[in-house]
């Protein structure tokens, strides 16, 4: 059986085999446990329980003392790509945009000021460009994910 | 005489509390925003009202509502808990008036204690070792701002701004430089001015190498003032603390006498009654400076408890009701390690993180405490501070402490929400901690272009293997909150559906 996860590294592809009640992936093999978890053996010798939990389209693993959050692809879904644009790294409230429309920006530049759970979080240029567009205004709440800014790269 | 408490708190101080009322026979009452409704600490009171309102300012921070609470249920005394009201002296002063307890220390000792200026200066008066620096106390902001710079000048960088009603790393900066100084201010004031309703802030120098050391102190009505030995608490991230023990690895029974002494000296000068934290930097040198004193009970407060075996919140009650503490003499006995599991990317700049608590599986067995706010099922959401839960652990040596904290929060399964649990399992395996040589600049110094967790490669196979084992044998077995309607199907029931569990 194939599946595709979205982790941190980009798409990877995973083709499973299954003999009776063990799963195979190339050298390592699972079983599914009477409690939901399964039974990782992996090749090098390790062996270890996993507690695993869906949540949307995402999977969510404890293995080994590390958690691990890996989006399943649907067969046939299309990757979207980044626009260029400034997402809103957790949901709050915008306190302060330091730049306008039009204006030139170094990288690492202080873009937009956010508050989320009391704190404040800056908003900076990844890169330096231009600012083609500003989505919120101060005070306005914001979304996890909301773009919150748009900029374009310089051409040299 | 005390019979029924109001807790003005939510989360898992409020559990705590309201616990402890449990146990002292005592009724409780519990306030809640909506956002709240279906919190852990709204189903261990025995009566629980709802507070009208959306924003904190309008719900946990409203005092007038809070107050109309007390008095329409009937509570005989208040505990603030942490953060929210507890240390605002005026708070204290309108529970009073209105004839309720208030748990805690007298308004005027929080004024005095409380507001970080005037600590210093009570402080410097009754001979306690301060930290250079300046108290700024124009509310203006650009009087402030001229004043921050000026103090600048002589307090010298590295320099370390604070709110003066602050707390928890809130209206806190560090600042390297002098041109960076007028951007932290404002920010710094902002933050204060949101958190605290008060944007007034101090400078102070920042003493790099030093140990944050704190002492518990206990006053009763009955002239009785002790202290129950230090915590240490250097290990902080943005200025919030993660990583918490007692005893304080370097300590010597010279230096926790004389510390123990300033502080019980400190509380005593305010009359101080009640549960409360002076808190040191310990220098290498072994000199030590104040830093502020706490009038509430603090987070850590169970390092202490566990090392001491006094129930710290429930002497709180005891002298609240006029009774005199009921510890005896003191005998720290072992070591306990406290960690604070925050709902953040630890490998994203500790970003606060949201979402269910699909999978809340604490550890178990001998030496561990959970004091948690939330439980499995619960949405963890952006309103409000990140912290979920205290995991303690207790040993009898430190070595001991921390082997079984590295097995606490291997055991410790959290899926649906990224936490800080990996950051804090490494933070076990870091040379400093391992020989107690910690101090407040550790993670930044440990990690200077932030933390990202050493992660076996064959690890990342077996969870791949272990989503793709779950995803073809469709293994939905734990509902996300969000979809968690479906346990509430109609027609009939079939036993695959009710175990939840399908079969080929």
């Amino acid at each position: 059986m194939h599946h595709q996860f979205r982790t941190a590294q980009g798409a990877v592809e995973v083709t499973l085999a299954k003999e009776g009640e063990v799963w195979h992936l190339g050298e390592h093999q699972a079983t599914v446990e009477r409690d939901g978890r399964l039974l990782i053996q992996l090749a090098s010798g390790v062996s270890g329980f996993a507690t695993v939990a869906k949540v949307g389209d995402s999977w969510w693993i404890h293995f080994e003392g590390h958690t691990f959050c890996l989006e399943r692809i649907e067969p046939g879904a299309s990757q979207s790509g980044d626009e260029g644009g400034l997402t809103a790294p957790m949901p709050g409230k915008v306190l302060d945009v330091l730049v306008e429309v039009g204006q030139l920006v170094e990288a690492g530049q202080t873009l937009m000021v956010l508050e989320a759970m009391k704190m404040e979080h800056r908003i900076l240029a990844s890169t330096s460009g231009q600012v083609t567009g500003i989505h919120f205004t101060v005070g306005e709440q914001v979304q996890q994910g909301s773009i919150l800014l748009e900029m374009s790269e310089y051409e040299d | 005489m005390v019979s029924k408490v109001l807790v003005a708190n939510r989360g898992e101080i409020a559990c705590r509390i309201l616990r402890a009322c449990k146990e002292a026979g005592l009724a409780s009452v519990a306030i809640y925003a909506a956002n709240d409704a279906k919190s852990l600490f709204v189903e261990l009171a025995d009566q629980a009202i709802l507070l009208e309102g959306d924003s904190i300012t309008d719900t946990y921070l409203n005092q007038a509502q809070i107050l109309e609470i007390a008095t329409t249920t009937g509570a005989d005394a208040l505990h603030p808990g942490f953060g929210f009201l507890s240390e605002r002296a005026d708070f204290a002063r309108a529970v009073s008036q209105a004839g309720i307890q208030w748990i805690g220390p007298s308004p005027n000792a929080i004024e005095k204690m409380g507001d970080k200026m005037s600590a210093r200066i009570t402080m410097r008066n009754a001979g306690v070792p301060v930290i250079p620096g300046e108290e700024i106390e124009t509310e203006d902001e650009e009087e402030a701002l001229i004043a921050i710079e000026q103090a600048s000048t002589r307090v010298g960088y590295p320099l370390l701004l604070k709110a003066s009603s602050g707390g928890g790393g809130k209206g806190m900066r560090a600042v390297d430089r002098p041109e960076d100084l007028l951007d932290a201010a404002r920010s710094a004031r902002r933050e204060a001015l949101a958190s605290f309703g008060d944007g007034r802030v101090y400078l102070e120098r920042l003493l790099t190498g030093s140990k944050h050391v704190e002492i518990q102190i206990l006053a009763d009505r009955h002239g009785r003032t002790i202290h129950l030995g230090e915590r240490e608490c250097s290990v902080q991230r943005r200025h919030q603390k993660v990583f918490e023990e007692a005893p304080c690895s370097t300590m010597t029974e010279e230096i926790r006498s004389a510390m123990g002494k300033a502080a019980v000296a400190a509380a005593m000068a305010v009359n101080y009654e009640g549960a409360g934290t002076v808190e040191f930097l310990l220098a290498p040198t072994g000199e030590f400076f104040f830093l502020e004193m706490n009038t509430r009970i603090q987070v850590e407060h169970p390092v202490t408890e566990m090392i001491t075996g006094v129930d710290i919140v429930r002497e709180q009650l005891r002298i609240a009701a006029g009774e005199p503490m009921s510890c005896g003499e003191l005998h720290l006995r072992g070591h306990a390690i406290e960690v604070r599991l925050y709902a953040e990317d630890a490998a994203n700049n500790f970003l606060p993180a949201i979402g269910p608590l699909t999978v809340f599986q604490p550890p178990e067995g001998p030496g561990i405490r959970l004091d948690t706010g939330v439980r499995q099922g619960d949405e963890v959401t952006p309103n409000y501070d990140p912290m979920l839960a205290k995991l303690i652990v207790w040993a009898p040596s430190r070595d001991e402490a921390l082997q079984r904290m590295r097995r606490s929060l291997d055991e410790f399964v959290v899926l649906g929400t990224v936490t800080n649990l990996r950051f804090l399992r490494e933070l076990c395996d870091v040379t400093d901690v391992i020989e107690g040589t910690t101090d407040t600049t550790m993670i930044d110094r440990l990690w200077p272009e932030g933390w990202a967790p050493s992660l076996p490669h064959e690890f990342e196979d077996g969870a791949l293997m272990a989503a793709a084992v779950a995803e073809s044998a469709g293994l939905h077995h734990q509902s996300s909150v969000s979809t968690s309607d479906a346990s509430g199907h109609s027609g009939p029931v079939s036993p695959f559906i009710t175990l939840k569990r399908r079969y080929p």
